[in-house]
């Protein structure tokens, strides 16, 4: 036993247990059942018969699902280029700020997360609402427009209220890495004659990819299983997979055809964060 | 017309803040010389350097480049390339494409740049290197790509902010003969920041050493150390004595007296001292011998000094023995003697002694 105990092997295992535990038991079973599910008939009042079932696989490819997935993605990657070009600068500009300041800046840039997600994308309903929302009822006070600007209920809802709530999560990482870069390098750059358009370009870009890449992960990744913000903001005809799935479980009582959706976005996640891989990998050899 | 120096620097002053890095300091570095900044950190030395490569602009005073004045130019407009501290190798490039980025910033023809990478690469001998990243290389290959990719360039001034620091003695030395070699070989104009006097006494042709942003004295190597200027150089470079002194006379003859009351000769003696005032005498412990009571016999000649003293400790350091001399006033001074003489017989403690130089090594400096 006391041998056991100074084996480095045991200590490691020891130490790793509970951890590894949790994740099996809530982490790899509950996604183990989604897949065995997603190949189930669905039980009359929800759960599941114990039926092998393709049907909900070839399901996910029905136009009517598929093209809500095809229209997610869309709404993720638009969400994702958007929030890169707002928050690249803003990385940039924090990154550039004295120390002092610095820590200001990230503290600010946290604050919206002491309000619960859900009540701030409330609080953009009733900016952006049709005909009571305070954006076109002041507009039209003013004079500016004559009738309503479609603000609500559509895509522009949906990737504007993403944006604001991602926004944070895209800016650390990329802060991360323009903090760590070493400004003796962008002064060679200009020492061998590089503007300072090609110091950013040729040394600044590429060595802040990898929280560009962090940062659009991060970004990406929940935007495509949003539920939320399209439930929401999307007033209800507006759609993303999320809420699909959401209504698969709670709404429709379809838990299988849920789990095959569910397995679909998940691949598409998955898919994603290979790529993230292949690209942290290459440019850490490459650093 | 006066003559066009490689860069000269008119009373040029750097202030951040309230704090003023560089004082009125006017240099000129002529073409083809390798020239160092020499001093203490926070001397000046870098921030003098980054003027230069305008990563600073100065507050007042002008730099000129081959007589043509800076301003405002950024350092990508300036024909000047940098080897910096930590060598700032781009990570994500290849040595190859490290050494290519500043023609290709210059949009020099593809073929060119490929034959002078090559070139570079071969000059440094480090040909095989040329598809490695920065990080699979050793320092001191590193700090020789950062000096390809400098030199490749052929800029008219080369400014090397303290390249050697991050090395180890050895390899330290073998780059000290190294870059001085390829100095000679390119006859570029080489401009040197470092701290260490060493090497700036091996390497350079003339050598500024400054403190506090002040320029204390430009020479050549061996005028720096054997005419030092004012107490400062004297103190920094080498190891020197201080003997607080009285003037007696500055002409025909400097004399100054001990507070023993002893009047000695001295060599020369620093601007602005005048008859009567307290100062220093600076001595270099190698200049001084000791003599014992019966080998003195009558006043010495007029430009010999001899003070009495007595031997306080003995540090034997293989080829010289630090002898430690309390003179009459308390002063202690340093003595170094060759040991060159087998049946020399080793002075004792608390011997009484008589330390003689001769007056042209000696040089009163003010306090």
């Amino acid at each position: 036993m006391d041998r056991l105990r100074r084996n480095p092997t045991f200590q490691a295992w020891a130490l790793l247990a509970a951890p590894v535990i949790f994740l099996i038991v809530f982490f790899m079973l509950p996604l183990l059942i989604v897949f065995v599910y997603s190949f189930l008939e669905r039980g009359e009042y929800g759960g599941v018969q114990w039926v092998f079932n393709l049907g909900n696989i070839q399901r996910v490819f029905d136009p009517l699902y598929f093209r809500t997935f095809l229209r997610s993605l869309y709404i993720a990657i638009v969400t994702t280029l958007i929030t890169l070009a707002l928050g690249y600068p803003l990385a940039y500009f924090i990154a550039d700020s004295p120390p002092k300041r610095k820590g200001v800046l990230i503290f600010v840039l946290m604050i919206p997360f002491w309000t619960n997600f859900l009540i701030r994308t409330y609080a953009w309903l009733t900016l952006l609402r049709t005909h009571t929302g305070l954006i076109n009822v002041t507009l039209m006070s003013w004079g500016v427009i004559s009738k309503p600007l479609p603000l609500f209920g559509n895509d522009f809802a949906i990737i504007l209220g993403l944006v604001y709530g991602w926004l944070p999560v895209m800016v650390l990482p990329i802060y991360a890495a323009l903090d760590r870069l070493d400004h003796s390098l962008l002064e060679a750059a200009r020492d061998l004659y590089a503007s300072g358009f090609h110091t950013f370009w040729r040394v600044t870009w590429p060595l802040s990819l990898p929280g560009v890449v962090a940062g659009s992960m991060l970004v990406f990744i929940p935007s495509l299983g949003a539920f939320v913000t399209p439930a929401i903001l999307g007033g209800g005809k507006s759609l993303m997979i999320g809420n699909i799935i959401s209504n698969q479980f709670l709404g429709a009582h379809d838990w299988p055809f849920g789990s095959a959706l569910s397995m679909l976005m998940m691949i598409a996640m998955l898919i994603a964060t290979l790529i993230y891989f292949r690209w942290t990998t290459k440019t850490e050899a490459a650093s | 017309m006066t003559e066009t120096y490689a860069v000269e620097l008119q009373d040029v002053v750097k202030q951040f803040g309230d704090v003023v890095a560089v004082n009125h300091v006017s240099l000129q570095i002529r073409d083809g010389e390798f020239f160092s900044l020499l001093g203490p950190s926070g001397c000046g030395k870098t921030t003098t350097l980054r003027m230069i490569a305008g990563f600073e602009m100065p507050t007042g005073g002008a730099i000129y480049i081959h007589g043509e004045r800076q301003g405002y130019r950024p350092p990508n407009k300036r024909p000047i390339n940098t080897v910096f501290q930590n060598y700032a190798l781009f990570p994500h490039m290849t040595v190859a494409e490290n050494i290519a980025f500043g023609m290709e910033m210059q949009r020099t023809p593809k073929d060119e740049v490929k034959r002078r990478v090559a070139e570079a690469l071969a000059m440094v001998r480090l040909s095989n290197m040329a598809n490695r990243k920065p990080k699979q290389l050793s320092g001191g290959q590193q700090q020789r790509i950062a000096l390809a990719r400098a030199l490749v360039n052929r800029p008219k001034v080369l400014l090397l902010d303290e390249p050697l620091g991050a090395l180890d003695l050895k390899l330290r030395k073998a780059m000290q003969i190294e870059l001085k070699a390829l100095q000679e070989e390119v006859g570029i104009t080489f401009i040197y920041v470092t701290h260490d006097q060493e090497e700036a006494l091996t390497m350079s042709d003339r050598i500024a050493v400054m403190n506090n942003g002040i320029v204390h004295q430009v020479d050549v190597p061996d005028r720096i150390y054997e005419h030092p200027a004012d107490r400062f150089v004297a103190d920094f470079i080498g190891e020197t004595n201080f003997i607080p002194v009285k003037v007696v006379s500055l002409s025909p003859q400097i004399i100054v007296e001990l507070a023993s009351g002893e009047k000695i000769p001295a060599g020369w003696a620093e601007e602005g001292i005048a008859v009567g005032e307290n100062a220093i005498l600076s001595i270099r412990p190698e200049k001084m011998t000791l003599l014992e009571e019966k080998e003195v016999d009558g006043p010495p000649p007029a430009d010999i000094a001899r003070v009495r003293g007595a031997v306080r400790h003995l540090v034997y350091v293989g080829t010289d023995t630090r002898h430690t001399v309390a003179l009459q006033d308390g002063t202690e001074i340093v003595v170094r003697l060759q040991n060159s003489y087998i049946d020399e017989e080793p002075w004792e403690i608390d011997e009484s002694t008589i330390v003689e130089w001769n007056a042209a090594h000696a040089r009163v400096l003010k306090e």
